[in-house]
C-alpha cells in the first residue's frame, strides 16, 4: 500500500472482488428488470423514422414520461420537431431513420435537453475539463 | 411547490434545486457539506498560493518554490472547477448526475497537479488517473443496474420506495467513488500533497472528504 506503483493493481484486485461478488450474488438471486420504466423505448417497425420514431404531433401534445412533468412545461416539443426538409423525406421513402441526416428531436434528445439537460451540461463539462488539461500540457512543452 | 414522493431525505428539507427531472435538494447535511465547499472554493478564488521552503543541508541557503504565471491560473483554475463539481456532487438529487459530477472531480484532481513539474507528483498523478479512470466503469455499472432494477434515478423515488436500490448497485458506486475520491489509497495523495502551492492541492483533498460523505448519506439514503 504504500508504494505509488502498486495502488493500480490493488484497486484492480478490489473492483474484481466486487465485480465477482455482484455476479455470484445475481447468480444465486437475480435482480428483475422493473416494468416501467421511467425512459421506455418502444420500436414501432412499420414507421418510416424506424428505429428513431419519436411520436406525436409536431407543436402539439405529445406523451413523454418524465420524473416530474411539472418542471418540464415544454415537454413532448423536441420530440415531435422534425425540419421541414426532414418531414419530407420521412413522409416520400420508409428509410429516414437509418439515413445520417441530421435532423433535431427525438426522445433521446427530449431527455438529453430537455428532462435531463444538466446531465448533459455536466458530461460536455468534464470532455472540456479534460481538454483544457490536455491543451495546457500541449502549449507547455512548446515553450 | 410541486410534489415530491418524500420529504426527509437525511434530515429535513430545506430548499430544492429543479433541473428537470433532476431535482438538487439541501438538508441541513447536504447544506453543510454544500457551504464547506463553496468557502474552499472561494479561499482558492481569492488566496496567494504558498511558498514552500526548503532548506539546503550544510548550508545557508533556503529555496523557495513559488507557483507564478500560466502554472498559477491553471491550477486556480481547475482548483475552482474541482470545487463547482464537489457542490454539484454534495447536493445532487440524482444517483447518475451524481455519478458524473464525481467523475469530472476525479478528472478536475489531476488537473490541479497536472502542471507540477516535479516527477514523484506526476508519477503519483499518472497512477492516480489510471485508478480513476477504471473508477467509471463501477461507477456507472452502479448506475445502470440502479435504473434497470428500480426503474427511476431520482434519489427522491428511491428514499421513497427503500430499500429500493440493489446492494450490488451499491457496492458498485462506493467503489467507483473510492476510486475517484482515492480515499483509502493515502500513498498516491501523500504524494500529491508534495506539490507546491496550498490552496490549490488541498482542495484535492477535501473534494475527496466531501464526495464520501455524500455517498455514505446516499447509501443510506436509498
Amino acid at each position: 500500500m504504500a508504494k505509488v506503483e502498486n495502488l493500480i493493481a490493488i484497486y484492480s484486485v478490489i473492483v474484481v472482488v466486487i465485480a465477482a461478488l455482484a455476479i455470484v450474488s445475481l447468480i444465486v438471486s437475480p435482480i428483475g428488470y422493473e416494468d416501467t420504466q421511467l425512459y421506455p423505448k418502444h420500436i414501432n417497425t412499420s414507421s418510416p423514422l424506424n428505429p428513431y420514431d419519436r411520436g406525436g404531433v409536431p407543436f402539439g401534445t405529445t406523451e413523454v414520461v418524465a420524473q416530474y412533468p411539472q418542471n418540464s412545461p415544454y415537454l413532448g416539443y423536441v420530440t415531435a420537431y422534425l425540419t421541414p426538409l426532414s418531414a419530407l423525406m420521412a413522409i416520400s421513402n420508409q428509410y429516414l431513420g437509418t439515413t445520417i441526416v441530421s435532423h433535431p428531436g427525438g426522445i433521446i434528445d427530449e431527455i438529453l435537453y430537455n428532462t435531463r439537460g444538466l446531465d448533459t451540461i455536466v458530461e460536455t463539462s468534464i470532455l472540456f475539463t479534460a481538454f483544457a488539461i490536455a491543451s495546457f500540457l500541449y502549449r507547455r512543452e512548446e515553450e | 411547490m410541486f410534489e415530491l414522493a418524500s420529504f426527509n431525505i437525511g434530515g429535513h428539507e430545506l430548499f430544492v434545486l429543479p433541473f428537470g427531472d433532476i431535482v438538487n435538494y439541501f438538508t441541513p447535511y447536504t447544506a453543510a457539506l454544500f457551504i464547506f465547499a463553496l468557502i474552499f472554493t472561494i479561499i482558492c478564488i481569492i488566496s496567494k498560493p504558498e511558498r514552500q521552503l526548503e532548506t539546503a543541508f550544510g548550508t545557508d541557503a533556503i529555496y523557495a518554490k513559488e507557483v507564478t504565471g500560466k502554472d498559477l491560473r491553471f491550477r486556480r483554475f481547475m482548483a475552482i472547477a474541482c470545487g463547482i463539481a464537489t457542490m454539484g456532487a454534495v447536493t445532487s438529487g440524482d444517483i447518475f448526475n451524481f455519478t458524473l459530477f464525481v467523475s469530472m472531480v476525479g478528472i478536475c484532481i489531476i488537473g490541479i497537479v497536472a502542471s507540477v513539474k516535479y516527477k514523484h507528483v506526476l508519477n503519483a498523478a499518472f497512477n492516480y488517473g489510471i485508478i480513476s479512470m477504471l473508477a467509471t466503469i463501477p461507477l456507472f455499472g452502479g448506475a445502470a443496474i440502479t435504473l434497470a432494477a428500480t426503474g427511476t434515478l431520482s434519489i427522491w423515488e428511491l428514499s421513497a420506495m427503500a430499500p429500493a436500490m440493489p446492494g450490488i448497485a451499491k457496492a458498485l458506486i462506493l467503489v467507483g467513488v473510492m476510486g475517484e475520491g482515492i480515499a483509502p489509497f493515502y500513498a498516491a495523495k501523500a504524494e500529491l500533497f508534495r506539490a507546491p502551492g496550498a490552496p490549490y492541492v488541498i482542495m484535492i483533498h477535501v473534494s475527496s472528504l466531501l464526495m464520501f460523505l455524500r455517498v455514505v448519506e446516499i447509501m443510506l439514503a436509498v
